[in-house]
Parts: C-alpha cells; structure tokens; sequence
C-alpha cells in the first residue's frame, strides 16, 4: 500500500515537473533531468531509467512532441517541446496538486516542518 | 557477511563500462529484448545514447578519470531489461482504451442504450389493447422524460470517472439526443422532400418533442457531474493513471 502511495505520488509529481519546465522552452531529456536536479537543489532527480519512460508517455499521449534538433555543441539531440494539448493539461494538475498540498499541510503541517 | 563469489561473467543487467565509449553500440546490446518497429527502436537508442554520452562529458567536466566517469554513467541504469519493457510499454501505440472512447463514446454509449432501454417497455405498455385510447405523448413521453434524467447523468458520471472534461462530460450526457438528431438530420428533410406540400409543423414538433425536450431532461442529470470537483480524490493522478 505505501509502495503504492509513493508510486503514484512520485508518478504524477513527476509527470507535473516535467510539463511545468516544458511550458518555460523546449528542453532534450537530459537537460529535462539536469534542470530538475538544479532547480530543487537535488531533492528530485531522474535517472535514465526513468525519465524516458515517463517522455514516450507524456508523448504517446499528445501532451508533448518531440523532434530531433542540433544542440548546441552542434550534436543531434531529441527536443521536446509543451503541445498545446499538454498546456491544456498543466493548469488542471496544478490545481489539483495545489489542493493536494493545501490539505495535507492542514492535516499534517507540512510548510512548517 | 562473507561476500558473495565474484563470477567471471558480466551480471546481464549491469552492463560492463565499455572502452571505446560507443553508447549506442552499448545501448543496443542492452536495450536487446527491446520489440520495437525499427525506426522507433533506433530512435530510442539514439536517444538514450545521446544523455549517456551527455552524462559522461559532464561527469569528466567534474574533473574525475574516465573510468570513474564511465562507473558513473553505468550506474544511472541498474536494470536494461525492465527499462526495454517499460520503454516498450510506454511506446506502444496499443491501449485498451484510447481517451476518446473512455470520455466519449463509451459513457456516450451507456446512456443512449439506457434511454432505449426505457423506451423499449413504454411502447410496448402503451401498444396493449387496454391502454390504446390514451395518448402516447402521456404514455411513453412524459414517462420516458422522467427517466430520461438518469440516463444523462450515467452517461455524464462515467465521462467524468473516466477522466472526460465538462464538454466530454456534457456530450456523453446528451449523446442519446445528439444520436436522435443525427438520425433525424437525415431522415427528416427526406422525408419533407419527398412530399409536395411538406407539413413544416409537424417537423418542428417533431423536433421538440424528439430532441429539446428529451435533451433538457438530460441535461437535468448531467449536470451535477459538469462541476470541476474541489476534492482531491486521494493523491493527485494525471489521466495516465486514472
């Protein structure tokens, strides 16, 4: 049961970081995982193992797209980009992890920890 | 603890660091049982190869040696064989139900065969000898309007169940009306056409009775499942989970 919490919380927590970083530009998955790395000061990091995964599904469902670009270095890199299906999904997510966090911090004070 | 026996050969889940940092060739012999089309195949090897040699590069930015870049890099995928099948879940294009069919057409469908359901007995009561003096606008009509509140209300519930937003919501809801006017679309100006003097009023009862009504009755159960919710239902979940 509680492997199951944690799944499903890591699961759509990431699912929420990876389109909230989208909507800011286009990124290629590793830097998808450098930047999430970076911005929570490591406290969320994906592996390859799971990062990818989690693109091809965001992508099979239409929330993102991904076509190959040269990055910067001049080499091919696969750049996924926010659709605007994929926008329409972020607000809802937001709101609903917004609410989620809301009643937890209620029930168990988690902002003040 | 002793330690387990060190075997010679290579655990078939943790790939040896390759010398010649060739990721691709690396991914492809792990990524082995990977059942992909072709292209697809290679473009996630080209892909995953891509962040590996990313990975290296920044490791060796670090200032570590080469084998303890590559120890680094070997470490971000402890099982090959789960990420191919998680990789080819995820890359299937076959779902048991597409979002579609689980926002649109199935609960759609539910309320429409519901609707007939209800209809069904009601023409039959109506056409027993006892009750044929009365008029079907008080036999079928009014009783099948009256049930017709839980049909919109199933068909709108399981859009939402299934994940729908208030447009799939209020469209599965109405589909047995949406259903009726498609057929009637058809069916209705070929009839009128083929009459010299078409009796337009009959037409536009026909279309109050056959349609607004039955939609407004509908649309009475539906909409309290039209609402955006201000509940989380236990952990927040995107639809891929629902």
């Amino acid at each position: 049961m509680t492997k199951r919490i944690r799944s499903k919380i890591s699961r759509g927590s990431a699912e929420l970081a990876i389109l909230a970083l989208l909507a800011e530009h286009p990124l290629y998955g590793f830097e998808i995982s450098k930047q999430i790395e970076e911005k929570t000061d490591g406290a969320l990091r994906f592996t390859l193992a799971s990062l990818y995964p989690m693109l091809y599904d965001l992508e099979k469902r239409g929330w993102i797209a991904g076509r190959w670009e040269p990055n910067r270095a001049g080499r091919d890199r696969r750049v996924y980009s926010l659709t605007p299906a994929g926008k329409k999904e972020l607000a809802p997510l937001r709101r609903e992890w917004n609410l989620f966090f809301q009643a937890l911090d209620r029930l168990a004070g988690v902002t003040n920890a | 603890m002793p330690d387990k026996p060190m075997s010679d050969k290579p655990m078939p889940d943790k790939p040896t660091p390759d010398k010649t940092n060739d990721w691709a060739a690396l991914v492809r012999e792990q990524l082995h049982p990977l059942n992909l089309p072709a292209s697809d195949q290679e473009e996630v090897i080209a892909e995953l190869a891509a962040h590996l040699e990313d990975l290296y590069e920044q490791e060796l930015g670090k200032g570590i040696s080469e084998s303890e870049a590559r120890n680094k890099v070997m470490d971000e995928v402890v099982g090959w064989r789960a990420l191919a099948k998680t990789i080819q879940r995820s890359k299937s294009q076959e779902e048991i139900m597409n979002p579609r069919t689980k926002h649109f057409w199935l609960p759609g469908l539910v309320s429409l065969t519901a609707a007939m359901i209800l209809l069904t007995p009601l023409i039959a009561i109506s056409m027993q000898p006892r009750f044929l003096g009365r008029s079907p606008l008080q036999m079928v009509l009014l009783p099948w309007l009256a049930l017709l509140p839980v049909c919109g209300a199933a068909g709108a519930y399981l859009s939402r169940r299934g994940g729908g937003n208030r447009r799939a919501r209020l469209a599965a809801g109405l589909f047995p009306t949406i259903a009726l006017f498609t057929l009637g679309a058809i069916l209705v100006p070929t009839r009128l056409l083929t009459f010299a003097h078409p009796e337009w009023r009959y037409g536009l009862i026909a279309l109050a009775l056959g349609i607004i009504l039955p939609s407004a009755a509908l649309l009475l159960g539906a909409l309290p499942f039209l609402h955006e919710s201000s509940q989380v239902q236990g952990f927040p979940q995107t639809p891929i989970e629902r």
